[in-house]
């Protein structure tokens, strides 16, 4: 824990932590500073003078205050009429030129200029020529929108591309009224982080082709997630809403900080994951190639399990480990095998150095603590065995890997648990469809061992049923998430001293099970 | 001001000739932040060919070893570096305010009149380019003409029309 300092705020006092810049520190106490250039994870620029503000200990009049660290018996000053002015100011310089097109432009309610004019000016425009024009709806590559007439030239997606993903394809050229943010011709965009770009931006400048005229945000429900498009589980907003006659949509992620996991950004893949929630989901309840309402389905789906001789069950590493433990329990109460092989979500070579990960499953680390055998030669020699395979929600063929089982697999009778209509789901006697990650909660471990919770963000119409639940369906005890952890506390030893519901927001990194494990 | 964010691409790659590339080498072990050759390296293309090109600014940037947008931003903030060709002699001529009150309308109207270029412009023969630069710093004797680098001052029409018939 940093030391706390006691300052002063418009005379007021507040204790905040010593030397973080003022944005920051007094943000924690909920006094805003308006500023358009600062990001915590970008640093202080300076260039933008929004935040400027008044330290009475004979310093000069103004400084700003994303460059002042917060020092103990520091009197700031935030509401004097000469702070007020340059605020006032600084926004009728931004304003000026600006096209005040707030109607057309996604960042309306999100959008940092907006807010601050309202709270800070109010004014009407005092200009009386023509506004400079500039590039609109530029295309920069991967996907950002770019209108240099909505920009104020914070440099935030500059410093962006320097510090970040250090491919540097932007810069700010000419100068004055002329400047605006431009790639180099034939340079576009060219990382897998840009669209981290768009959602840095203080204003309406950078926006998503994915997301542009899509909706607007104010009607977007933003619920806490985590993204699972590969082992890093990096934290992401779901924005998602259910239009009227429609079903419940997800229409982007965002990046959500957790600095122990992801920072302050996302990938772009990640970002864009959300349309495979959307897109291609297993709906219908299938019993040999008929549909059929889910309870006939699940009737099915036991009485299958009843009679098979020797019942495989598949797990997918996406799976939380609560569904990962409810499959283990009926596992055995029906005496199946169980096997968590997923090889194919593992892209050798794609990941990086800084979020993307190689291994496209969110719970890897999961199965290994909960000790279900993840081997291809298991898997395999079980299913020679088996002659019935059920699988949860596992994409054999998310890779090219597994060609070879195609034959082996076709030869047996299979049961689907699936969220997305797949090729290899299609054979299935059975199909039940069940939810995907934004429908349900849970706990997963990150590649790191970082364990996290979210929670069900997505409701649809018809909410196709949990994992979890279709298991309680199937004569499994347990009933929800919370009756999963006793079970789960006694057997894996990293895990016994874990009350989910007490996981913190950045999530617990665990003990490697070789040390000794410290209780929390 | 103007937008130079429009570049010109000759369709050709850059490279600095033998002499420019001594030069470059020389220069380069003053800085010990290699990005801060930019500058004298617009100088050096600058120099070699009268103009920037597209292609220029890219070899600066694979050989000082940064980012083509970060020389591309230089090359733009500074007026000084021409983006496109010039004639063969290039007449700056000073607008800011002492200048302006000396009647530096006159140095530019003559110009459009005796040669036919107006500030942006090359002469059709090639032979000269106008532009309007903001202060030269020699304000004690505006209006001030600054010819293929060289100064000018207290110029008028006349004065300006004898010096251009010195050249060639």
């Amino acid at each position: 824990m940093a030391e706390m300092v006691k300052l002063f705020v418009n005379g007021q006092e507040v204790a905040v932590e010593q030397g973080k810049n003022l944005i920051d520190a007094l943000k924690v106490v909920g006094i805003e500073i308006p500023h358009f250039c600062y990001h915590p994870a970008l640093g202080a620029d300076g260039n933008c003078r929004m935040c400027l503000v008044g330290i009475e200990d004979g310093r000069p009049p103004l400084v700003p205050a994303c460059k002042t660290p917060a020092m103990e018996g520091m009197k700031v000053l935030l509401d004097a009429e000469h702070i007020k002015k340059i605020q006032h100011d600084v926004l009728e310089l931004e304003l000026i030129n600006h096209p005040i097109d707030c109607p057309v432009c996604d960042q309306a309610g999100e959008c940092t200029l907006q807010d601050y004019y309202m709270t800070y000016s109010l004014d009407d425009s005092r200009r009386g020529v023509e506004p400079v024009k500039k590039g609109k709806r530029m295309d920069l590559g991967c996907g950002v929108v770019h209108d240099q007439e909505r920009c104020v030239l914070c440099a935030r997606c500059v410093r962006f591309t320097r510090q970040i993903t250090r491919t540097g394809e932007l810069g700010i050229v000419n100068r004055s009224d002329e400047a605006r943010v431009a790639i180099f011709p034939g340079k576009p965009l060219d990382n897998r982080y840009a669209l981290n770009i768009v959602d840095i931006c203080p204003v309406g400048a950078m926006t998503s082709s994915d997301f542009r005229f899509r909706q607007r945000v104010w009607f977007l429900k933003k619920d806490e997630g985590i993204c699972h498009g590969c082992s890093k589980g990096c934290n992401i907003y779901i924005d998602h809403h259910r239009e009227k006659y429609k079903d419940d949509m997800i229409y982007r992620f965002r990046a959500r900080t957790n600095l122990q996991v992801n920072g302050y950004f996302i990938c772009d893949e990640g970002r864009l994951s959300y349309h495979r929630e959307n897109e291609n989901r297993q709906s219908q309840t299938r019993v040999d190639g008929g549909v059929v309402g889910f309870e006939e389905g699940i009737k099915a789906f036991r009485s299958r399990l009843d009679t098979a001789r020797k019942p495989l069950m598949l797990l997918s590493a996406d799976c939380t480990l609560e569904q990962m433990w409810a499959v283990k329990r009926i596992a055995n109460l029906y005496g199946a095998g169980l096997s968590g092989y997923s090889d194919a979500s593992v892209l050798p070579g794609d990941g990086d150095d800084y979020l993307i990960q190689d291994d496209k499953a969110a719970n890897r680390k999961g199965l290994e603590l909960l000790g279900i055998d993840s081997s291809k030669e298991s898997f395999m020699a079980a299913l020679q065995d088996a002659d019935l395979l059920v699988n949860f929600n596992n994409d054999l063929f998310f890779s090219n890997i597994n060609d070879e089982l195609r034959p082996l697999l076709d030869s047996k009778e299979c049961i689907a648990v699936c969220s997305h209509a797949r090729k290899l789901f299609e054979k299935a006697a059975i199909i039940i469809p069940t939810a995907s990650y934004s429908e349900y909660g849970g706990t997963i471990v990150n590649g790191d061992g970082v364990l996290q919770l979210f929670r069900k963000a997505v409701t649809k119409n018809d909410d196709p049923h949990d994992i979890l639940e279709i298991t309680r369906l199937l004569g499994g005890a347990i009933v929800d998430a919370a009756r999963a952890w006793p079970g789960i506390r006694q057997s894996v030893a990293v895990l016994s001293a874990v009350q989910p519901e007490q996981i913190p927001a950045e999530g617990l990194k665990l003990q490697s099970s070789e040390e000794p494990h410290v209780g929390s | 001001m103007s937008d130079r964010s429009e570049l010109i691409a000759v369709g050709k790659p850059f490279s600095f000739d033998a002499e420019r590339d001594a030069e470059f080498e020389r220069l380069i072990t003053r800085y010990p932040i290699r990005e801060s050759m930019i500058m004298p390296a617009l100088w050096l293309v600058q120099e070699q060919d009268g103009w920037i090109c597209a292609e220029a600014i890219s070899y600066i940037a694979e050989r000082i070893g940064t980012y083509p947008a970060k020389v591309f931003e230089l090359a733009t903030f500074y007026t000084m570096y021409h983006l496109k060709p010039v004639g063969r002699h290039h007449i700056c001529v000073c607008r800011t305010l002492s200048c302006y009150l000396r009647d530096k309308q006159e140095i530019v109207d003559y110009l459009a009149e005796e040669i036919g270029i107006r500030p942006g412009q090359v002469s059709e023969d090639g032979k000269f380019s106008l532009e309007e630069v903001e202060c030269l710093g020699h304000c004690g004797t505006a209006p001030v003409v600054q010819l293929d680098g060289e100064f000018h001052e207290a110029m008028d029409a006349k004065k300006l029309k004898a010096l251009l018939a010195t050249l060639d």
